[in-house]
């Protein structure tokens, strides 16, 4: 009886192929301290904002900066005491940066374990979840075809919150005070104008030309007139700059498509945000777009704009369970897929405070700072049941549940690379690829063959073990086969190649010089040695270099070539070697076959 | 079988010409160079965003620059028409690459897609998943690293390989191996950048494929410059060099002969995405053995010559 799990054991000893050669997808994932130092703090005022921001802009101008040091000399510079904001840190600003760098530590740790998690219940082989550095973690995803679900699975924060919406008289009064402060404010028209048509830095000359639809019917250039500006409600527009951009949905303000990127500008105006939280107020969009018919019998793509109280009244920490569904029968989401969300004991009794002291207001589900739904509370829930509705199908809704079930992230992750390879062009690639290979290994076999006669066969049998070990190894370390790996297994191949041909041309030498064959090989063998070695040690040092200060490929680069000019030395010199002498010492050899 | 019988060419008496020619193809690269703002990085280096995607029909460049000129994506319009945009191996496959934007809309690389995708309806396959051939968003942050590591790894690689040829053989033998070097890397690059092609994370490691090989190259002859300068002390130096490159002439073409089989096979089926790695290896076989005759074996004759004056 085999043991169990063997067979899969070995399979998961074989070679890996990386994303170039398979298809699949690769992402570089970044924590953002500034923002996880932000939720740690406590306090917050506005030195202490300016000083977050200025952090900020220096890592955006030098990305190599750290942001401990940068943190410490910002504290410095302007005489922060950081135990203002961080007392339960320690008490000198020292004690408390190296107190919040071993949090930031910990909490991508935690980030590692979360997106482990996430990605081993999203069902993918081979996931390779790596941390690189202090505050990065790379994800490889061989093999993965629906990119974008597994793109968003892993950036979601899973941020979870339900916070309760402002009264539709109190938003009224909100917007009457932006639309006061931003007017006669010329500059708004500018943001309006921006939305429209962003130049891109020009990088290619180009003779097309790009005539907008004003200019075809001579109409003057106004805002609104072109189809691709935002839409705004010209009458309106001088008096309430900021609410001719949007429409009025009932429960909820309506921002057309179009002008979702000048409104999203508008609320991060510092005019803007000084209203917003001297109401206790924060805008949050909906989740999704959604159609909506008109008047004159178009439809227009409209997102939701929300009030929402400053704090929420509840968190994701109280979930304990999500499971993705469709809506039973009779209920208001029938057939919609849902998320039924379980809360623990002290989630079950906040959300039944929550719920029964506010029948009748709208409570918004936000994730990831986005508004899922925000209904009327009917009733007090008591029993610490919730569902979430407006997901646009069920695997979307099956990925929330995922990402919930797995936690929340301590703190938000940015993608700072991502690297896609469709199933088609990594299969294309990997067909192609090896058949070249081996024909040209195929060639090269038969031309040694031709030139050295039995010597080149013995050269050929030294070859392929020396490309099987190099492989076996590779398989060992469990390495990710990629293009610039198979660049170094050429080399390998090449200085391997190189050495017999070395040896061989210094056996032809001595034999012409009329050395009998167990003599030429021994004199050939000791002189072509110091040139092998000295051409291999050269290039292990090279490989080593290369693997110590190299990322990604060139790492894999230098690893196949580290240990392929390690093989080929050994079958190069040692085993011809042997195979040479069993020949050689049969007495009556008088030629040798080279 | 030999290809190569016994030779006896004075390829010292030519080091003038190969410094020429040398020197003219390195000075056509770096005015390309200079030209072009230095070599044209990939996104890898220089951060950006990457689409390619493969249509059911060919397409033409000019229609597709047309349909990038007003992007919409949430809100936030955006005119691409005079990016680069390209055939990808076939007619039927298109490339688009997108300087980094500051304050670029969420999932910038797949929006792109979308407007490709929907443009046009009638040339495009059922599933997008068959649509994408690849895509590839890079922060600005991830290359700047890079580029700094790169370079450190070059440095210090140059170094030690310096210092291991000066303690096996002499401090001259290092210098030539690694004129020959920078010779070989900056052939290609100039090469690279005269063709339009771009540098990318596997076409340095194509590079260092080169310098690998073409110090094996040198190293090869050095090791028989030695071997001939200890058995024969009162011969002329440059006839000692000359023997050498002479001698082991035989296996210098075998091996180039049976490396670039290889690597031309490669290049000639591997597809679109080896096919520019493939090349710079090619072009680093070729330079690389010509650089280890005619340029590293000449500088370790001149710089003797200089010092014995």
């Amino acid at each position: 009886m085999r043991e169990e799990g063997t067979i899969e054991q070995i399979e998961s000893r074989t070679i890996k192929q990386g994303l170039d050669l398979k298809g699949g997808m690769y992402i570089v994932l970044e924590v953002d301290l500034p923002t996880l130092m932000e939720t740690l703090a406590i306090n917050k005022d506005n030195r202490f904002n300016q000083s977050i921001t200025s952090i900020r802009d220096q890592l955006t101008r030098t990305p190599e900066a750290d942001f401990f040091t940068l943190f410490s000399s910002a504290s410095n510079d302007n005489n922060i005491k950081l135990s203002r904001y961080y007392y339960d840190f320690g008490s000198s600003n020292e004690d408390i940066l190296t107190a919040l760098g071993e949090e930031s530590e910990d909490a991508i740790n935690r980030v590692l374990e979360i997106l482990q998690n996430r990605v081993d219940q999203f069902g993918v082989a081979e996931p390779t979840i790596q941390k690189q550095g202090s505050q990065r973690i790379i994800v490889e995803l061989a093999g993965v075809q629906d990119s974008e679900r597994a793109r968003s699975l892993l950036e979601s924060t899973a941020l979870l919150e339900f916070f309760l919406v402002k009264d539709v008289n109190i938003t009224n009064e909100i917007l009457v005070k932006i639309d006061q402060a931003l007017k006669g404010d010329e500059t708004i028209a500018d943001v309006i104008e921006s939305a429209s048509v962003e130049e891109v830095e020009e990088t290619k000359e180009s003779n097309d030309q790009t005539i907008s639809v004003s200019e075809l019917f001579g109409e003057t250039e106004e805002l609104g007139a072109s189809s691709d500006s935002a839409v705004v409600d010209e009458d309106m527009f001088a008096e309430r700059p900021f609410s001719s951009m949007l429409r009025n949905l009932g429960q909820a303000i309506g921002i057309p498509e179009k002008n979702v990127y000048a409104v999203k500008k508008i609320l991060e105006r510092p005019e803007v945000r000084e209203k917003l939280a001297a109401a206790g107020g924060t805008f949050m969009f909906s989740h999704k777009v959604e159609e909506y018919p008109l008047v004159d019998g178009t439809i227009e793509k409209m997102y939701s704009l929300y009030l929402l109280e400053d704090e929420a009244e509840l968190t994701g920490g109280v979930v304990e369970e999500a499971k993705a569904n469709l809506g039973s029968q009779g209920s208001t989401s029938a057939g919609q897929p849902i998320v039924n969300l379980t809360m623990n004991s002290d989630g079950a009794r906040k959300w039944s405070i929550v719920t029964g002291s506010n029948v009748g207001r709208q409570i918004a589900i936000v994730l990831d700072k986005k508004v899922h739904m925000a209904p009327n509370i009917r009733e007090k829930i008591s029993g610490g049941g919730t569902l979430i509705e407006g997901f646009a199908n069920i695997n979307e809704a099956k990925d929330i549940a995922i990402v919930l079930r797995a936690g929340a992230l301590p703190a938000p992750v940015d993608i700072i690379e991502e690297r896609v390879v469709g199933p088609s062009l990594g299969a294309d690639s990997i067909r192609r690829g090896t058949q070249s290979v081996l024909i040209g290994l195929g060639l090269v076999l038969i031309f040694m063959l031709i030139y050295y006669k039995v010597s080149g066969l013995i050269a050929d049998f030294a070859l392929i073990w020396n490309i099987v070990l190099v492989l076996a190894v590779l398989a060992s370390l469990q390495a990710t086969l990629t293009l610039p790996g198979i660049a170094g297994l050429i080399l390998t191949v090449g200085m391997s190649i190189d050495s017999n041909v070395i040896i061989f041309e210094r056996i032809r030498e001595e034999l012409r010089k009329g050395k009998t064959p167990r003599s030429a090989v021994d004199g050939g063998y000791d002189r072509a040695l110091t040139a092998i070695i000295d051409a291999n040690v050269t290039t292990l040092i090279a490989a080593l270099v290369l693997w110590q200060f190299g990322t990604g490929p060139v790492r894999g680069f230098a690893t196949v070539l580290f240990w392929g000019i390690l093989i080929s030395m050994f079958t190069a010199i040692f085993v011809t070697r042997t195979i040479f002498n069993l020949f050689t010492n049969r007495k009556n050899l008088s030629k040798l076959s080279i | 079988m030999r290809i190569i019988q016994e030779t006896n060419i004075d390829f010292i008496r030519q080091r003038k010409v190969s410094f020429i020619l040398s020197a003219f193809v390195i000075l056509a690269g770096i005015i390309s160079l200079v030209i072009n703002g230095g070599p044209k990085l990939s996104i890898d280096f220089k951060g950006g965003t990457l689409v390619s995607v493969q249509y059911t029909e060919a397409m033409d460049v000019t229609t597709v620059r047309t349909a990038m000129g007003n992007v919409n994506i949430d809100g936030q319009s955006f005119d691409f028409s005079r990016e680069e945009i390209k055939h990808f191996g076939g007619p039927s496959a298109i490339l688009i690459r997108v300087p980094h934007i500051e304050d670029a809309p969420q999932n910038f690389a797949q929006k792109i897609v979308d407007h490709l995708y929907s443009a046009f309806p009638e040339k495009v396959p059922e599933s997008k998943t068959d649509f994408i051939l690849g895509k590839g968003t890079v922060s600005p942050k991830i290359g700047s690293e890079l580029s700094g590591k790169a370079v450190m790894a070059i440095i210090s690689a140059l170094g030690l390989i310096l210092l291991y040829i000066s303690i096996r053989f002499e401090f001259r033998f290092a210098l030539g191996a690694i004129a020959a070097l920078v010779h070989d890397v900056l052939i290609t690059l100039g090469l690279f950048s005269l063709l339009g092609y771009e540098i990318s994370l596997p076409i340095i490691a194509a590079f260092l494929t080169i310098v690998g090989y073409s110090l094996n190259d040198t190293i090869v002859i050095f090791d028989r410059i030695r071997e001939n300068a200890k058995a024969s002390k009162r011969e002329a130096y440059h006839g000692v060099v000359n023997r050498s490159i002479n001698d082991s002439l035989s296996r210098t073409v075998v091996t180039s002969l049976t490396t670039f089989l290889v690597i031309f096979i490669l290049w000639l089926f591997g597809g679109e995405v080896i096919h520019n790695f493939a090349l710079a290896m090619i072009i680093g076989v070729i330079v690389g053995t010509y650089s280890s005759i005619y340029i590293a074996s000449p500088i370790v004759v001149q710089l003797h010559e200089n010092a014995a004056k």
